[in-house]
């Protein structure tokens, strides 16, 4: 019997036999991971216009990087990234927890989950259309209750996706509605899987609840935090449906973010070469991002 | 909560007794005032986050004036033209039958590997595994975008462009890093025990896998498809861009329908109505496992 078992725990010291399980994920990952990777690497350093078939092949070197790196347009769109991604991953983050901290105080919070889960699972796309519709000047629902609020209050109230100082936050407001219930479910399971002594001893020494929420709720709710963080900054970043249904990047540029300007290189103007170079700054700075992320995630959360 | 026992405890004297009652009514009306601004709170998100999807829903009832009219109507009586005219017209059945295809295989394709790669990811000790994990993890964090363009090329040069088995391969190996990961955590909480136990009483490693293991990560493989599901129903970018035609799905195709002249909100409103409402349906189904599901099994919830 004994020397059964110990046959049986020396199968799952197999060497070779997990390697054949996942080889099937592995080699699927790397024809859609690395392969690709390889095949925008050889062709950033080309010149291949799709637009321009008579322009002959050559190979040009880092000269596509120099070129985005000298366009405003790119930096333009590094800004609005960063302001779109940050401002709504902050605002939802928070959001979300305050959402959280009051739905565990009391009864009925999984009703009030299930409505939230809505925005959320909606197609991106219908999301943006939605908004844009309801955002519609004088026609959408939203657009005329607003405008009508303004003029009770004398407010002249500017058009919402149609005016590039304000369409951007246009564009964060439609995310945070979308997106605001994911930090909402993640961070109301964190805060009710917490253990209450903490809490109980807090309150007994009688701490104020900024205090507690401050020196318990926060470090305790730290793994779950960066987690959510992480997800939500990744997926803000490169977030495109809403963006191309809601805006298209415009106007003008007020809501270029790099996904858009990326689609427009190499999808629009067609310039092949140029596009693959920029996705390819992209994927380093997901990369990087990411890592530096899953290092500090390592340290947190055992996973 | 203190002042209460406050009262029971000094019970005798008076004097404290009626002035710890007070702060105690006091206590009270605060903290029902405090919960009513919390209801107060709680409905009205519920509101917002429930209304963009019923104004959508209400536009896909009314007629072309009635959804061009302004101020917006909210009584009116519904009919059911715009849907007639998306399937009988416009071709979204079509559509609709390429988007249930491709999300149905792909997910089982995603699901069945994927459950074998964690498998082995969670089962066996070997070296590397968790730098895999994290490899096949970070094949998420691409940026779409970024990836559709060799993709798009790689398809072209293969004759694959617009055909609904490039979208099911793509899905499938798209999703893979997210089954892994869910499917990692939920095997992880089947201990490697009872299956050890089947192979001592003379199963071979399959019969115990298949058995024990398998019945016992059923539900788990079942809401794992049905996210998956949801994410290939919803996927846009590579759709969009990929298939324009014959393999067109419903997300795209919504497009369709706005860029003829004015947008026909009506029948915008009836293809959402179509795309989104038996999504969500489907994720009420995962309720219980929705943080798991949003945070690659990383949490639970």
């Amino acid at each position: 019997m004994s020397k059964q078992k110990a046959k049986n725990v020396s199968f799952y010291r197999k060497r070779f036999f997990p390697w054949l399980l996942i080889s099937p994920t592995i080699l699927i990952l790397f024809t859609i991971g690395i392969y690709p990777l390889i095949y925008i690497l050889r062709l950033s350093v080309f010149n291949l216009f799709l637009s321009k078939p008579w322009v002959p092949l050559e190979f040009i070197g880092i000269n596509n990087f120099k070129e985005i790196l000298e366009d405003a347009q790119f930096f333009n769109s590094i800004r609005v990234t960063v302001m779109f991604t940050g401002l709504a991953v902050i605002i939802e983050f928070w959001l979300g927890l305050g959402l959280a901290m009051m739905a565990r105080r009391v009864k009925g919070g999984t009703v009030f989950r299930t409505f939230l889960i809505i925005p959320m699972v909606t197609t991106p796309v219908i999301v943006g259309l939605a908004w844009r519709f309801m955002l519609f000047p004088r026609l959408g629902v939203v657009a005329w209750y607003i405008q009508r609020l303004g003029q009770m209050f004398g407010i002249e109230i500017p058009l919402l996706l149609a005016n590039p100082d304000i369409a951007l936050f246009t564009v964060i407001a439609v995310d945070i509605w979308e997106w605001t219930p994911f930090m909402f479910l993640i961070l109301f399971a964190g805060l009710t899987s917490l253990h209450k002594e903490p809490f109980e001893a807090a309150r007994v020494d009688g701490a104020s609840g900024w205090r507690i929420f401050r020196t318990i709720t926060l470090p305790l709710l730290k793994p779950v935090i960066l987690i959510c963080l992480l997800i939500r900054t990744v997926d803000a970043f490169n977030t495109f449906d809403q963006i191309y249904v809601l805006t298209g990047g415009g106007p003008g540029n007020a809501t270029d973010t790099l996904s858009m300007y990326l689609y427009r290189t190499s999808f629009v103007f067609f310039s092949t070469s140029k596009g693959a170079a920029l996705a390819l700054l992209m994927l380093l700075v997901m990369l990087i991002f990411s890592n530096f992320f899953i290092k500090l995630l390592g340290k947190k959360v055992s996973v | 909560m203190k002042v209460k026992k406050e009262v029971t405890f000094s019970s005798h004297k008076k004097t404290v007794v009626t002035d710890s009652y007070l702060s105690f009514r006091k206590y009270e009306q605060k903290r029902k005032i405090g919960l009513f601004l919390i209801y107060l709170v709680l409905i009205v998100t519920c509101l917002i986050a429930f209304f963009p999807l019923f104004w959508m829903f209400g536009t896909s009832l009314k007629s072309r004036v009635e959804a061009f009219a302004t101020p917006p109507i909210w009584f009116f009586s519904p009919k059911l033209d715009s849907y007639k005219t998306l399937f009988f017209k416009k071709n979204a059945g079509l559509f609709l039958w390429n988007s249930i295809i491709i999300s149905m295989s792909s997910s089982f394709i995603s699901v069945v590997i994927g459950t074998i790669g964690a498998y082995s990811l969670t089962r066996f000790e070997f070296k590397g595994s968790q730098s895999i994990a994290f490899w096949i993890l970070s094949n998420r964090l691409m940026p779409p975008v970024a990836r559709v363009l060799p993709i798009f090329f790689i398809g072209q040069t293969l004759g694959l462009l617009d055909t609904r088995i490039s979208l099911i391969v793509l899905y499938s190996a798209m999703q893979l890093p997210f089954v892994i990961w869910m499917m990692r955590g939920f095997l992880q909480e089947i201990p490697r025990d009872i299956e050890e136990a089947a192979m001592v009483d003379g199963d071979s490693w399959f019969a115990a896998a298949r058995k024990v293991t398998l019945p016992m990560a059923m539900p788990a493989i079942i809401a794992t498809a049905i996210f998956v599901l949801i994410l290939s129903w919803n996927e846009f970018t590579f759709a969009f861009i990929l298939a324009a035609g014959r393999a067109k799905t419903l997300p795209p195709s919504v497009l369709t329908f706005m860029e003829e002249g004015t947008v026909l909100w009506h029948e915008v409103g009836a293809a959402a109505s179509i795309i989104s409402i038996p999504i969500i349906l489907f994720a009420l189904l995962v309720q219980k496992n929705l943080v798991r599901g949003l945070t690659f099994g990383m949490l639970k919830d």
